[in-house]
């Protein structure tokens, strides 16, 4: 079902200011959208007003073209999965799983088909009667799972589902997770605050902070064509390199004069009414090129390396500039670098992310 | 090597297991007065104890207990209670307080804990606060006004007893302390539980009844536990409103058996007295099952 938010705000009892405010937002049927933002930006806020278990201050939610502003959550046709997995704890697994069914007065037989399909694809047949406390934090995170999809939803909301899992869990349920969304084939909302986890399971990325949609776009949107500085400094690790400085004549001049940047053809274009002004530039981590496939005439940099973290195929370099600005590079894992060395380092001048230095909004 | 395990296996037999550093004499002597304390306060609460069962079967006890007689055993003083008094009367009527005030205080409480516990309402932080001040007053001051209140009940409703009443004042009494407790107990299960049963189609009611209710039970069973002692506690209330001896709950009944010369028995107000630990402990067998607690865990991370 399609999800649209018109003007969607919300301010909670007892705050001076709305928590989120003008969400415009329309995620359309069978989509996984991810909501990312940095921690207390308003995600869950945001989730739990599309549950109904939040009021909604001001604006329309509409499912698809029923405005649903003051429809019980559980007639909603939703199903949540929350961060703390919230088990009922003295209810056993198959109980868990057929809680749902049963308030909804489904035969028997039925429920137990549905229960029985939903283990059987989460694999928890074996613990069908298990308590929530016998079983382990990823089968919990399943049973959570389970639970959410035997009613079958229109719309499947997840609150930082993973976040209690260790790291190789996490991963291995971040593709069952998609996987599960297009079986179910249904509209996915995904609440999380980690950037990898959004960029590998997004259909599209809306990515809150202070209360705004600061870009709303494909994961490749948001890395290539961040929207605003915070977008290119949230999405991405490392971190994108960000360079304070002006424009001159076509070329970027960093604050300290260190570092030096011809723009091509089409940023020079795009910052024509900036020559002068306050801007930064980011550049990603991979977009720096090594000494050897320097061409004569082409811009570098020199720097010294401080710390090297070697991950066998490429190397995450940090290094410093005379003036003493940290870069982070990544470089192939077979060029060799040595601590403390000098080198020279090329920036691709297609690699440009152009910013304004008072808005820091995109400029190219 | 032979030598070195033999050498090895020996010593094993006087490794210092515990987890606590090893007694210094200073610590040793402070054990032994901690014990000391803990026998003395052990003699002091046992003895009286040991005194009502020996003279409870003593036939040798005429009306008045004489400590250092001889004794012989028989089970008249049980005779003369069930015989010669109401003492089943007074049985039967402080169970049937017990249960109500038990069954009441538990109805009343899980609303109003659980509506403490998870819904906002206007005057939520000052009303229990009231109702617990207002508490502190002793519930005797109202004597006059559960009097009246008598009255006009009986005038609406002819059956209202005298016994129903003192249900009510018990009830009414535990009500803002036992809401604050169980409000407590409530609070540490994640309202999410609910959230997520809202979600999966349930009324706040079925909410209640089929998740939160099973995860407070251990709490909800001491609150009844506590409840259903209350009469057999409790002297003052029933000897001034109930006036008749076969509504007697059993405080004021064997009371009659040591104050009132005529009807003076003390080895058989031993007797009632004793026996009077078998309603309250078979209650709490009953209830013992439901007082095992440890049932949240589990539902939240691990
Ligand atoms: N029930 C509430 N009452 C008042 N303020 C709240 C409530 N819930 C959340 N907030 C506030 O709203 C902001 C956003 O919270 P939340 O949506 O949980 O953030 P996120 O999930 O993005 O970390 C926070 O500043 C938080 O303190
Ligand atoms: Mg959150």
């Amino acid at each position: 079902m399609k999800v649209s938010m018109i003007n969607l705000g919300k301010k909670y009892e007892g705050r001076e200011n709305f928590t989120i405010r003008d969400i415009n937002l329309e995620i359309e049927d069978r989509a996984f959208c991810v909501i990312l933002g940095p921690s207390g930006c308003g995600k869950s806020t945001l989730l739990r007003m599309v549950a109904g278990l939040n009021s909604i201050t001001e604006g329309e939610l509409y499912f698809g073209d029923r405005l649903v502003n003051k429809v019980e959550p559980k007639d909603r046709d939703i199903a949540m999965v929350f961060q703390s997995y919230a088990l009922y704890p003295h209810m056993t697994v198959y109980d868990n799983i057929a809680f749902s069914l049963k308030m909804r007065k489904e035969r028997k037989q039925v429920i137990h088909h549905r229960v029985l399909e939903a283990a059987k694809v989460l694999q928890l047949e074996e613990y069908l009667y298990s308590k929530p406390s016998d079983i382990s934090g990823g089968q919990r995170q399943r049973v959570a799972l389970g639970r959410a999809m035997v009613r079958k939803p229109q719309v499947f909301l997840m609150d930082e589902p993973l976040s209690n899992l260790d790291a190789k869990l996490r991963e291995q349920m971040r593709i069952e997770l998609v996987r599960l969304h297009k079986r179910l084939e249904t509209t996915s909302i995904y609440v999380t605050h980690d950037q990898a986890e959004a960029m590998t399971m997004a259909d599209r990325i809306v990515l809150l902070d202070q209360g705004n949609i600061q870009q709303n776009g494909t994961p490749s949107d948001l890395y290539n064509r961040p929207a605003n500085l915070f977008v290119a400094k949230f999405i991405g690790s490392p971190t994108i390199n960000v360079f304070r400085g002006t424009i001159q004549t076509g070329q970027f001049v960093s604050d300290s004069g260190q570092v030096r940047i011809r723009l091509n053809d089409r940023d020079q274009e795009a910052t024509r009414n900036h020559d002068g002004k306050a801007v930064y530039v980011g550049i990603r981590s991979e977009r720096f090129l090594p000494e050897t496939s320097l061409r004569d005439g082409e811009d570098a940099i020199t720097a010294t390396i401080d710390v090297i973290e070697n991950l066998g195929k490429e190397q995450s370099l940090v290094v410093k500039l005379p003036d003493n600005t940290e870069l982070v590079m990544t470089m192939p894992g077979h060029l060799h670098f040595g601590v403390d060395e000098a080198h020279a380092f090329g920036i691709d001048p297609h690699a440009l992310h152009l910013f304004d230095g008072e808005t820091e909004v995109r400029l190219n | 090597m032979a030598i070195l395990n033999r050498e090895v296996k020996k010593k094993s037999g006087d490794l210092y297991l515990s987890d606590k550093p090893p007694l210094t004499t200073a610590g040793k002597v402070g054990l032994g007065f901690t014990y000391f304390i803990l026998i003395v306060f052990a003699f002091i609460v046992l003895w009286p104890i040991y005194q009502i069962v020996v003279n409870s079967f003593n036939g040798a006890q005429a009306r008045n207990i004489i400590l250092g007689g001889g004794f012989s055993f028989s089970l008249r003083h049980f005779e003369h209670l069930f015989q010669e008094t109401n003492y089943l009367h007074w049985v039967k009527n402080t169970i049937f307080i017990g249960i109500a005030t038990a069954i009441i205080t538990v109805l009343i409480v899980s609303f109003t804990g659980y509506a403490f516990s998870r819904f906002r309402f206007k005057g939520k932080k000052f009303s229990l606060l009231l109702i617990m001040l207002i508490q502190v007053i002793p519930t005797f001051a109202g004597i006059t006004a559960y009097f009246t209140l008598h009255q006009i009940i009986v005038g609406v409703v002819p059956f209202f007893s005298r016994q129903m009443l003192l249900v009510m004042i018990y009830a009414g009494g535990g009500i803002a302390s036992n809401t604050f407790i169980l409000k407590g107990y409530m609070d540490s299960i994640s309202p999410e539980l609910d959230e997520a049963a809202h979600i999966d189609g349930s009324t706040n009611m079925q909410t209640y009844r089929l998740i939160i209710m099973p995860l407070v039970r251990p709490m909800l069973a001491i609150i009844a536990l506590w409840s259903f002692i209350i009469p057999f506690l409790d002297y003052m209330l029933p000897s001034i409103l109930l006036n008749r001896n076969q509504d007697y709950t059993l405080a004021t009944g064997l009371f009659t058996l040591i104050s009132d010369q005529r009807t003076m028995n003390q080895p058989a107000f031993a007797a009632g007295g004793m026996l009077t630990a078998l309603p309250i402990v078979t209650f709490f067998m009953l209830l013992q099952n439901q007082l095992v607690s440890g049932l949240s865990a589990g539902s939240v991370k691990g």
